[in-house]
């Protein structure tokens, strides 16, 4: 239990620093948070701040263990990013993305569809993943860049994925691969398979091109794909003020005719209702566009200083709603959760997580020439080229 | 299917793309078509003429105004398992899908480690001669050859037209197919419609010839050939043509051999002159045969200006006059 108050204690994220003198002269009002207001914000919820069912979107009635394998999840989710950054800052791992606060989000929403349904993933979902089987290890090894990991220590740490667990790795330009999503989704209806598509994205995103085209398209085409906009505040230091002008992002479905709907990205239930009966209405109305409201409770990146760009009160505000509290007391409240399954589940994630890195961090590095390697399908004649002359490069000299 | 028994038929170009397009379309059912007005209407050039009434409209498919967004929706149906043919109307409006093209097709089977793949066409109706000005009579292809991914295909006969296609369709990696507008109803040619694709990565010897190398690819290829048969009766020079026909991966082979043949060198094309493709050529002949040149490697391109409309393509476009005065400077240079 110390280890896990201990953990739980340190924050890792948001550490202020005092202001230089002078420099903030007056601290600007804080917004409430949306949530605790939610039907002048149209943002549907099954729980409220302390895991009491609110009335509005009914509770799906998950079975106990789903319930509690979806909280042990959440758990996990929070415990990685804490190694992370404490990975990140101690030079172990190059670079990090924090996700503090957005656990609720994706792992309801992929327990919301089956496995053969195809994900695409955004870059704050390590828990889509590990809910369909990937083990822990595998991602610590793409944390850590090394060889015997899916994308062979190609891609930043968290841009991850597997085609074996039906997860697609996003393209990193942020919101390119939503039409990539609804593609492949559209791909399915013309071969005539049952498979149903998940697209995560940020509010962000929204702003680009490949947005509209993919809503428009989807409109258009009816693909049956589920497109989530996790609205978490900021995209790295700009507010939603400044990405839209609309009240939410949901009703740019509206403009598209695709169907839309808000929800409280801090209420797994309400997003794991929203994204389900998205997910069963696709093969008959196509497309859905959600919004999960909710909040990046860390950095943008590790190279990221929220310090210049919002104020901890702020973040205080959205600290009342954390996903992982409101989770605990609704389980609390249905009697599948006290103290000691707490301290014991916390304990066995960080004994996870320790025994994931020092077993990824031992693992090889790739070797030069595999850079070269899934160019093509066969290396062209250009490639094996420049591979000899760089390894021929690369040996040490006499 | 027999070969022998099949008959030779007289294609355009145009009819050369339509029947490579029709023969995958027919044969596998994961080919689809896409893209601004290739159904009901066949394609602004009438392309696909016929395509979407034979084969039906859920894989002849007419979609929104949109460069990016077609190719993006194919890229993610190619991750699934199609083989989409993508046309774009005209190369001068593909940079808006450049990212998608270049970002995302060519790169995800290497950012994925190898699960991912996106076997695809882009088709992109290029060249002058048209009347076409700017963005419409573009030549884009140096802005896709700078990294791997993605294949560079460019048929300049009907017969290459209808094998590129095929070939190109089966390609397990993404491949971008440069169509010679100017060269659509231009001309017919006898060739059996067998199906059978061509090799990627293989030129051509368009004119044999002793003297000197002309390396091109596209309609001006066909420029190059009359300089060097007006060439051949004037100036009694014995020039070799060669049509690159594929740019990513180039024929190195075929390239070295003849230069080493000849050791001199005029590089063609139509895009303009400053980074072209004329330039990695050049650098890989003095690289690989620099014992070999007699004289310097000469260029003939567009100027580095847009494609004027009234007389670009008089003026802006190369043309057999300075194909021949490039070969005479090969020709004579003196040190």
């Amino acid at each position: 239990m110390a280890y896990c108050v201990q953990n739980r204690g340190i924050k890792v994220t948001n550490r202020k620093k005092a202001p230089a003198k002078g420099k903030r002269k007056s601290t600007p009002p804080v917004a409430a948070c949306p949530l605790a207001d939610p039907e002048a914000h149209g943002i549907r919820q099954v729980m409220d701040a302390e895991g009491n069912l609110t009335g509005d979107l009914a509770d799906p009635e998950l079975p106990k263990k789903t319930l509690t394998r979806l909280y042990e999840m959440m758990v996990l989710v929070r415990a990685i990013d804490d190694r992370g950054w404490i990975l990140q800052r101690s030079g172990r791992v190059e670079f990090w993305i924090p996700h503090r606060g957005l656990e609720a989000v994706h792992t309801a929403a992929t327990i919301a569809f089956d496995d053969e349904d195809w994900i695409f993933l955004g870059y704050r979902h390590p828990g889509t993943l590990l809910l369909r089987g990937v083990p822990l290890v595998q991602l610590f090894a793409q944390f850590f860049g090394r060889a015997d990991e899916p994308f062979k220590g190609r891609r930043l740490p968290t841009l991850m994925g597997d085609r074996r667990a039906n997860v697609v790795p996003m393209t990193t330009q942020v919101g390119s691969y939503i039409p990539h999503a609804c593609g492949a989704a559209w791909a399915a209806k013309i071969k005539g398979d049952d498979t149903r598509f998940l697209a995560f994205f940020g509010e962000g995103s929204s702003s680009r091109g490949e947005f509209h085209s993919a809503l428009n398209f989807a409109g258009v085409h009816k693909p049956p794909v589920v497109f989530l906009c996790e609205n978490n505040g900021w995209a790295v230091t700009t507010p939603t003020s400044l990405q839209t002008a609309s009240a939410t992002f949901a009703e740019k479905g509206d403009a598209y005719g695709v169907r839309n709907i808000r929800v409280d990205g801090n209420d797994p239930l309400a997003v794991f209702a929203a994204t389900r009966e998205a997910r069963d209405l696709a093969p008959e109305e196509g497309a859905t566009l959600i919004e999960a409201v909710t909040y990046r409770m860390g950095y943008h990146t590790t190279s990221d200083n929220p310090d210049l760009y919002r104020t901890p009160e702020e973040v205080a505000v959205w600290e009342a709603w954390d996903p992982l509290e409101r989770m605990r007391k609704y389980l609390e409240n249905k009697g599948l959760w006290d103290e000691p399954r707490e301290a014991d589940l916390w304990a066995r994630c960080l004994a996870d997580i320790d025994a994931a890195v020092h077993e990824a961090e031992a693992m090889p590095l790739p070797e030069p020439a595999s850079m070269f390697d899934d160019t093509f399908a066969e290396p062209t004649w250009m490639l094996e080229e420049q591979r000899d002359q760089l390894l021929a490069e690369l040996e040490p000299g006499e | 299917m027999n070969v022998v028994k099949q008959r030779s038929r007289k294609s355009t170009m145009l009819e050369a793309i339509n029947a490579g397009m029709a023969h995958e379309l027919e044969n596998d059912p994961d080919v689809v078509l896409m893209g601004e007005d290739v159904g009901r209407a066949g394609g602004i050039f009438r392309t696909s003429t016929g395509l979407q009434q034979r084969i039906g409209s859920k894989r002849v498919i007419d979609t929104p105004l949109d460069e990016k967004g077609i190719v993006a929706h194919a890229v993610g149906m190619a991750l699934y398992g199609l083989k989409p043919i993508v046309e774009i109307q005209f190369s001068g409006f593909i940079h808006d899908a450049f990212e998608h093209i270049m970002f995302c097709a060519a790169r995800y089977r290497w950012a994925s480690g190898g699960q991912y793949s996106c076997p695809m066409v882009i088709r992109a109706p290029s060249f002058g001669g048209i009347k076409g000005g700017f963005w419409h009579s573009q030549s884009v292809e140096a802005y896709f050859v700078h990294h791997g991914g993605i294949k560079i295909l460019c048929p300049s006969t009907p017969e290459d037209a209808y094998r590129m296609m095929i070939a190109a369709i089966r390609d397990p990696d993404p491949v971008l197919l440069i169509e010679a507008v100017p060269l659509y109803r231009a001309m017919s040619a006898n060739f059996v419609h067998d199906g059978q694709p061509t090799e990627i990565g293989r030129a051509e010897v368009v004119r044999p010839g002793a003297d000197v190398t002309v390396l091109t690819y596209g309609p001006i290829r066909y420029q190059a050939v009359m300089a060097a048969d007006d060439l051949a009766e004037s100036d009694g020079i014995d020039t070799e043509v060669i049509d690159l026909r594929t740019l990513i991966p180039y024929d190195i082979e075929c390239i070295l051999g003849s230069v080493k043949k000849t050791g001199r060198v005029v590089i063609v094309h139509e895009a303009p002159l400053s980074m072209g493709f004329g330039a990695e050529m050049a650098a890989v002949i003095q690289e690989k045969a620099f014992g070999y040149l007699h004289t310097p490697i000469q260029r003939v391109a567009a100027p580095d200006v847009p494609y004027h409309f009234s007389i670009g393509d008089e003026c802006y476009r190369p043309n057999a006059h300075r194909i021949g005065l490039a070969i005479k400077r090969a020709m004579a240079f003196e040190f």
